[in-house]
């Protein structure tokens, strides 16, 4: 079942990003479509974090130029407000709350940036707790629910936004092995459902089940980039050869 | 079953004999211990028996209340039944207490009462235990009420109460001010401490707030401004800021409003509370650094604003990491209002100094005078650090 792929929602233009020194990213050039999952590899350092941290201005780029949903990335305020209103993201460490119930991690948010009333906002949450599977945890506080229940809670909470795009920052690497399985199993559902998505991720088998495309970074570069079936069939790049043989 | 003490009495043998007597060195230091410790208590108790507490039993007023004019004693009473009041319904609001800390906190409210206790008094001394133990008991029922049918009671009852304890303070200025009320020079003892002290807190903790997240900013305009200012006051001692305001302040305010003539005691509040500010701003620091970056990431990046990630995020995480740091400046700040006796100003310790003065029959009473004097700082004091211990305890749920 392939996916109808809509029009261009993300633009970047040779975007190079600098620590100090030291470049991580050397002039990103890619594209991304509506509706599109998108699986970004590589090895660790390769700037791939660091990449989808751009596209919502957690890392401010030094030079190039991304647009998304029309709108440039820059220093302009209200740009990167309308930027981070679309753009919803998911940490590696989840990053929830921990002094707020989970159901309050949720319609934070809604009720403080988009203006919806706690009633409202609780409805949003009380479905997207179902949606990832646990209604049953909303009163709890972060740290009484395992890692896998805290991820799902974390995309339930960038989900309450509405956002038209959802950033992945390896989501399922700080999580035991079978925890991973119900993370991933929300990620399938949410790609199912058309929701223009880019991972970071080493989860092989879902990245081959789910993307329609991937992007394969190496040292601050996108050395190459296409479908699952060309990726792990002929792959082209000796570095992404070497990369595959060491994860597969 | 039955067997269990023989073996604990066996044991206990044991432990004492390893313990205090198991080696030359431990035997040495048990008799050394056990003489000091004898030499202590029997000068302690030699000291009761011949201790005369007149000097102070004929100075209770001066103690709770400085200089204050007889006549003006009255305006004690209300502010001693809105705050014991206020105080003993939170603690039913939000406390849990148990047996054994009740005891305490009566205990906490008898020793002052039974240091100041006269029979002139008996009657207000009385509203004030029944109206703070039926404060206590209508916000138990309350909260019971609350817990059994579910009605907002108790969250009504949290908010007024706040918002008592922030009236509280001008409500004070309103009681000692209203109809003609004494010169605030003449504010004093006790009541002066704890005046200077809750002022110097309510204004400082804000304005604490303020400067951390001042320094912590990338903004250079504003970092250099707070930093200054926090090095600024931390760097001087409180004594030289007050005699600062005290000489120096009327020469710059200028003179309308009767502004450059502003009372001393207005003028040690201004100084107590920015130096509990920069205390307290470092504190708070402290705590914001401890907060992790992807909590500040994940508020950016759910797009809320720069007010709400600090006031909601962070601000919250940050302080309860650092409230015992918090509670003990407030202890400190509390401590160092009897300072301000540089200021011509009597505070209780002050009053502690001079009542054995007053009279030639009270000579070599010092002792007993600054004991209840320390007494006194010591309840309030304990009263903090044991509040304290029982917020981080309720804060405790949802913690990392």
């Amino acid at each position: 079942m392939k996916k109808k792929i809509g029009k261009e929602i993300i633009s970047a233009e040779n975007v190079v990003k600098k620590f100090g020194e030291f470049e991580a990213l050397k002039g990103i050039t890619a594209k991304i479509f509506e509706k599109e999952v998108v699986v970004v590899l590589g090895p660790s350092g390769s700037g791939k974090s660091t990449f989808i941290r751009t596209i919502n201005r957690l890392e401010p780029h030094n030079s190039g130029k991304i647009v998304v949903d029309g709108v440039e990335i820059n220093d302009d305020v209200k740009n990167l407000q309308k930027v981070r209103s679309n753009v919803g993201m998911v940490f590696q460490q989840f990053n929830l709350f921990p002094h707020l119930s989970v159901l309050r991690n949720i319609t934070l948010a809604p009720q403080k940036v988009k203006g919806l009333s706690r009633v409202e906002a609780n409805d949003v949450a009380m479905s997207l707790l179902e949606r990832v599977g646990i209604p049953e945890q909303a009163e709890k506080f972060p740290s009484q629910l395992s890692g896998g229940q805290q991820q799902r809670v974390a995309i339930a909470r960038a989900l309450a936004m509405q956002p038209k795009i959802m950033l992945f920052d390896e989501p399922t690497s700080a999580l035991d092995t079978e925890m991973i399985k119900e993370v991933l199993e929300v990620m399938t559902e949410l790609a199912e459902s058309g929701m223009t998505m880019i991972c970071v991720t080493h989860e092989m088998g879902f990245a081959r089940s789910v993307a329609d495309r991937f992007l394969f970074f190496d040292e601050g570069l996108i050395v190459e980039e296409g479908t699952p079936e060309h990726f792990f069939k002929n792959p082209k790049e000796e570095r992404t050869k070497l990369f595959l043989s060491q994860i597969l | 079953m039955m067997t269990m003490p023989k073996i604990n009495i066996n044991e206990i043998k044991n432990w004492t004999i390893n313990n205090f007597f198991g080696s030359k060195l431990n035997l040495l230091l048990t008799i050394f211990s056990t003489l000091f410790i004898v030499y202590i208590i029997s000068s302690f108790i030699s000291f009761l028996s011949s201790a005369e507490w007149e000097v102070v039993a004929l100075n209770k007023r001066l103690l709770l209340l400085g200089r204050l004019p007889a006549e003006d004693t009255w305006r004690a009473w209300p502010i001693l039944w809105l705050f014991s009041s206020i105080l003993c319904s939170s603690i039913g609001a939000w406390g849990n207490p148990k047996k054994s800390e009740l005891l305490f906190i009566l205990l906490a409210f008898l020793m002052p009462a039974a240091i100041f206790f006269s029979m002139s008094y008996i009657v207000h001394i009385s509203i004030t235990i029944i109206i703070g133990v039926g404060s206590y008991f209508s916000s138990r029922i309350i909260k019971k009420i609350s817990a059994i049918k579910v009605v907002m009671y108790l969250d009504t009852l949290k908010k007024i109460l706040i918002s008592l304890w922030i009236l509280l303070i001008p409500l004070v200025f309103i009681v000692l001010l209203i109809g003609g009320g004494p010169k605030p020079n003449l504010w004093g003892g006790f009541l002066l401490n704890i005046l200077l002290a809750s002022v110097a807190v309510v204004a400082g903790f804000p304005l604490g707030i303020l400067m951390a997240i001042g320094r912590s900013t990338k903004l250079p305009v504003i970092k250099t401004a707070c930093t200054l200012y926090i090095e600024t006051i931390r760097g001087a001692p409180l004594v030289a800021w007050l005699l600062l305001a005290w000489f120096v302040l009327p020469k710059f305010l200028p003179n309308f409003y009767g502004l450059s003539e502003i009372s001393v005691v207005i003028r040690a509040m201004i100084v107590l509370s920015f130096f509990a500010s920069a205390y307290i701003a470092e504190v708070i620091r402290g705590g914001l650094q401890s907060i992790p970056k992807g909590q500040l990431e994940a508020a950016d990046a759910l797009n809320l604003s720069y007010f709400n990630k600090m006031r909601i995020i962070i601000l919250p995480q940050a302080i309860k990491v650092v409230i015992p740091a918090i509670v003990s400046t407030f202890i400190g700040i509390f401590k160092d209002t009897s300072l301000v006796f540089i200021l011509a100003l009597t505070d209780l310790l002050q009053v502690g100094r001079i009542i054995p003065e007053q009279d030639p029959k009270f000579f070599g009473k010092q002792i007993e005078a600054l004991l209840v004097v320390a007494s006194l700082f010591w309840i309030v004091s304990v009263a903090l650090s044991n509040l304290s211990s029982k917020i981080e305890k309720n804060l405790g749920i949802g913690t990392r």
